[in-house]
Formats: C-alpha cells, structure tokens, sequence
C-alpha cells in the first residue's frame, strides 16, 4: 500500500511528537542533567550512551508503564537501548 | 478503665517464627511482628510494636527515643522479602512458608522516601507494601507504613532476588 504524503507527513510529525515525549520522561524521572532535545534518536541509553544502569532501567520500564500504558519486561529489554527502540515498543504496543 | 476500648491486634496471617523461615535476619535486626495480610507475589501488610526496649533507642536518641526513619524503609524491604519468598514457597511446597531464606537477595534502590511523623515507643505500625514490575533481576516495590489513621513513611524501593542461591 502506497502512502499518500499528507498520511506520511502526519506520521513523521506524530513518532516525532513521541520522540520528544519519551526524551521528556527520560530527563524528568530518572533525575538526568541533560538537555531532552540534546539526546539523540539513535543514542544508547546505557554504558557510552546516556551511562543509565540496570537500576535505571526498571525506572525507566515503570514510567513507561505509567505513562503511556506499555508494560516492558524481560522479554523486551532490546527495547531498551535507544530511543529510537524504545519508540518503537510504544508503538508497537498501542497500534 | 477509661476511654475506647483497645481493639484486638489483627490476626496474624504469618507469625514471627514463620516469617524468619522466609528471611535471613536475624536479631537485632529482624524487624516485622506479624504478617497480617499476604498475597505472594503482589502485596502483604505486617505490624510492628515500637517498644522501649528495642536497643536501637538507647542510641537513637538519648532523651528523645524515636524509631529511625531508615529502619521504617527496612521494614518495607523486609516485607517486599516476604511477598516473592512466600511466593516461591507456595510454588515449590504449595504452602505460604517453607526455608527459603536464601533467596533473599539486595536492596537496589531506595527511591522518594518520605518520613510524614514519627514514630515513638509505644506505636504498632502498620506496613503495606505492593510488588511492581519486575526488570532484569530487580523488583520494584511501593511501601507505606502508617500509625493508626496517620501514614507515617512512603517510599519506593528496589530489591533483588536470588534465583539460584
């Protein structure tokens, strides 16, 4: 199925909606001193990336849950290291 | 006699000697009374009595006992062990307690603890704590402890358990 542009375009602007969201909750509940517009889509959350540790992690899947209803477990720890992943999780789980 | 009526304490659903089946502690620092309300796995409440003999108001503080913020947190930690052991004990024997003592791992994290009033000899405290989602090895855990109608800490931690001891 061919997507018209006016469809991409609002779906661009929505993942980009998320995106932002996501980077948001990051900065805001697990305390970190960066710029949320600063993180990039494709950075690593953990070691070279924003250095969050396992502790982080399971902060990070219960504002997720909180947030946007999306339960992440073990299963679904490769969601975890980018944003872009992590996105994608969301998505995923509320198409 | 004047005044209420003292109310009974509630039952206990586990008693001390059954709640050091599931924990490692030991005195003076095995911390919960009675477990008074159990769901293995989810959620359980326990009562504690804060009485002047406990020695760590001999230090804590000369004049001025009061029971220590951090052993408040302990006893949630304490009862987030009770919730998984219970748990693991009903999956391998089908009852509530059985020695599994060594699964009892770490606490992780303390995160947003909050210390409302506190808390003297002579108080019965009531805990209650919920399990979260677990990640990785860690389990999240919500607690409260309240004295009569007043809560008196809440606080979020996360602990770890020992699959393989």
């Amino acid at each position: 199925m061919v997507m018209t542009l006016d469809e991409a375009t609002r779906r661009a602007t929505a993942r980009q909606d998320l995106c932002s969201q996501v980077k948001q909750l990051l900065v805001d509940r697990l305390s970190l001193d960066v710029d949320p517009q600063a993180i990039g889509d494709d950075q690593p959350l953990f070691g070279r990336g924003l250095e969050l540790d396992s502790i982080d992690t399971l902060e990070l899947a219960m504002a997720v849950e909180d947030t946007f209803g999306v339960t992440v477990t073990d299963d679904d720890t490769q969601s975890l290291l980018s944003l872009n992943r992590l996105v994608d999780h969301i998505e995923g789980a509320r198409a | 006699m004047t005044g209420q009526p003292l109310s009974a304490p509630a039952r206990a659903v586990l008693t001390a000697d059954e709640i050091a089946r599931l924990l490692p502690h030991r005195h003076p620092f095995f911390l919960l009374d009675r477990i008074t309300a159990l769901e293995p796995g989810a959620s359980a409440e326990a009562l504690k009595n804060v009485t002047a003999s406990d020695g760590v108001l001999a230090g804590h503080f000369p004049g001025r006992m009061l029971y220590p913020g951090v052993l408040l947190v302990e006893c949630v930690a304490q009862l987030a062990a009770v919730i998984y052991g219970s748990a693991a004990a009903q999956s391998s024997t089908g009852d509530l307690v059985a020695d599994v003592a060594d699964r009892v791992g770490y606490l992780a994290e303390i995160r947003q603890a909050k210390f409302m009033k506190p808390v003297f000899p002579g108080d019965q405290v009531v805990f209650r704590a919920q399990s979260g989602p677990r990640l990785g090895g860690l389990i999240s855990v919500n607690g409260q402890a309240s004295v009569g109608r007043e809560l008196v800490m809440t606080a979020r931690l996360a602990v770890t358990e020992l699959d393989q001891p």
